[in-house]
């Protein structure tokens, strides 16, 4: 088995005030493992420790005890650094640099020679929908035209390990769909990504393994697929099925298996009939 | 070098595209071309006034402008964010430092060139003796062909830029900077045409010391503005700046004193090159000085 890409043991972390009194214990005592090419969730309510977490991944914030590797190596390591990308929770964005020169900015930032990166910021211009603003201040930008641009910036290095804290805050339905879409297709090329989110159905979408903090503990870890199925019960779908059919049907399961049945409809998940009906009224 | 390069050109971008920037090089370089046009205050010595007001344009609108860019280039970064999203990436925290302090003293050397541009020009119209009246009006204000190539080209500077915003969505503050350094040497040269009198070329190594004094101030500001408030910063280096004046720690400080070199050319006198060169020296040893305090500091600082 490979080397994780993110290991996390016995994480904590204790803020201090300027006399160095402790003031509020974020983190405490956090083991989590990131392998390669997994979609992880950090959920959590506010206060919980996830983008304090996130931070000391990070390396901006150290760590009161435990340990974290990256890539095999402590945080503050360049080399480990530099294979990854970070949206932040704000699109924190200097305001008088265009959408152009920001992805350029955060090339330079990541070492990427001139060509590639004018490539590159092209490219990813393209991806994220802004060609058209491209060369616009982005201190004009809405807020989710600045997540765009921020989320362009994370990507420009082309990092093998994305962080992404509330990716898709402030985003349109149609821009949330385009951005849990964008994290699927990274995790298809063997992306992995660590991402923290307060809208659950966002996380429930995209991500294949999920961590619950509360309180700076882990309340919860694991698969997702194996932490929300319930595998004691089954539901089924038939097509075509009237109302009085499927009754008759529940009826004589209930009647068999001497357990009550319940059926229901199947309904549309509101992202994808809103998209649906922009599209049709954009025609 | 290219991450180095990134952050320099963002913060001497940042720095000239505030509103302030273009507002202190304008109060700055019409305060030069202007002050000395008052007969008054000729004190029977041409080009002396212009002097020591391009001198003193450098250090109070320039160290006002410069430092209040690193702060903001600095404290606010560290504050609001984006130096979070930067020092994610794989840039060391020195880098960052030096980066952000080497791009506010780009701006800041721009600065100095659009006043040491004016300063030339209303030193040549002064010795050319366009300004005064001699008719006995002590405030009378004359409009020769020096005054108005200053403040007409730097006024045309600023509706160039203008302009520029509205056609072309240039960015107005930086254009204006830009423009308005630019234009000094053009109007010295068009005066140059019309008279041709020697230029005071010497006045510009004493300049350039002055400067590294308020680099100093500025690589302070900045490694000040790494663990306080900028509000507090700007509280302490007022302070500092006042100490240099009177009570200078040679070691950490410049001596305001020792870098203000202009005295040497009343009457006709010149700077030494010794002293020059030993001033200038001990600045940019101050400069290092604030630069490695300031990166150590960053290398302890939590980034929230």
């Amino acid at each position: 088995m490979s080397e994780p890409v993110i290991e996390i043991v016995g994480l904590r972390k204790t803020f201090r005030d300027f006399w160095m009194r402790p003031v509020a214990e974020a983190v405490r005592g956090i083991d989590l493992s990131v392998e390669r090419g997994d979609v992880f969730g950090l959920l959590g309510p506010n206060g919980s420790g996830k983008s304090t977490t996130i931070k000391m991944v990070l390396g901006l914030l150290a760590p009161s005890g435990g340990t974290i590797r990256l890539f095999g190596q402590p945080p503050r390591a360049r080399a480990a650094r530099a294979r990854l990308g970070y949206l932040p929770e704000l699109s924190y964005l200097h305001p008088f640099l265009t959408a152009r020169e920001t992805i350029r900015y955060y090339a330079g930032l990541s070492s990427l020679d001139r060509r590639t990166a004018r490539a590159r910021t092209a490219e990813l211009l393209a991806r994220v929908g802004l060609e058209s603003v491209a060369d616009r201040a982005v201190g004009g930008f809405s807020k989710g035209m600045a997540r765009r641009v921020a989320l362009a910036a994370a990507l420009v290095s082309n990092p093998e390990l994305l962080i992404l804290d509330e990716p898709t805050s402030g985003l349109d339905p149609i821009g949330t769909r385009d951005v849990k879409e964008l994290i699927r297709t990274l995790a298809k090329d063997g992306v992995t990504v660590l991402m923290t989110s307060h809208l659950l159905a966002d996380t429930e979408d995209v991500c294949t393994k999920i961590a619950i903090l509360s309180q700076g503990r882990v309340a919860a870890c694991g698969r997702t697929a194996d932490l929300l199925t319930r595998t004691q019960d089954a539901r089924f779908t038939v097509e075509g099925l009237a109302e009085d059919e499927a009754r008759a049907l529940a009826d004589e399961l209930s009647r068999r298996y001497g357990k009550p049945v319940a059926f229901d409809h199947p309904s549309v998940p509101l992202e994808k009939f809103f998209a649906e009906a922009v599209g049709a009224a954009r025609g | 070098m290219r991450r180095f390069w990134a952050l320099a050109r963002s913060a001497a971008l940042e720095a000239l595209a505030e509103p302030l920037s273009a507002i202190l090089f304008l109060i700055a370089l019409l305060a030069v071309h202007l002050l000395p046009v008052f007969h008054l205050h000729q004190f029977g010595e041409p080009g002396r006034l212009s002097r020591e007001c391009g001198f003193s344009a450098l250090l109070m609108f320039g160290l006002a402008f410069a430092t209040a860019a690193a702060v903001h280039s600095i404290g606010r970064e560290l504050e609001s964010g984006t130096a979070a999203a930067a020092l994610a990436r794989p840039v060391p925290r020195a880098l960052f430092f030096c980066a952000k302090v080497s791009g506010v003293l780009l701006a800041f050397v721009l600065f100095m060139l659009a006043v040491a541009g004016a300063m030339l020009l209303s030193v040549v119209t002064a010795q050319m003796g366009r300004m005064a009246t001699a008719h006995g009006d002590a405030l009378a204000l004359t409009w020769g062909p020096g005054l108005a190539a200053g403040v007409g080209g730097t006024l045309l500077a600023f509706t160039l830029a203008a302009l520029g915003n509205w056609f072309l969505r240039t960015r107005f503050c930086v254009g204006a900077c830009l423009l308005m350094t630019a234009v000094q040497p053009l109007a010295l040269v068009s005066m140059l045409f019309l008279n041709r009198s020697p230029v005071p070329w010497s006045l510009l190594p004493a300049l350039g010391v002055l400067a590294i004094a308020c680099a100093v101030f500025v690589a302070m500001a900045g490694a000040f503005a790494v663990c306080l408030k900028p509000a507090v910063v700007a509280a302490l280096l007022t302070v500092v700046v006042l100490l240099s004046f009177v009570c200078p720690l040679r070691a950490v400080m410049p001596d305001i004193n020792r870098f203000w070199l202009v005295d040497a050319f009343a009457g006709g006198g010149a700077a030494q090159m010794a002293d020059l060169a030993s001033t200038a020296c001990a600045g940019v040893l101050l400069v290092a000085f604030w630069f490695v305090v300031g990166s150590a500091l960053l290398a302890r600082r939590e980034i929230p």
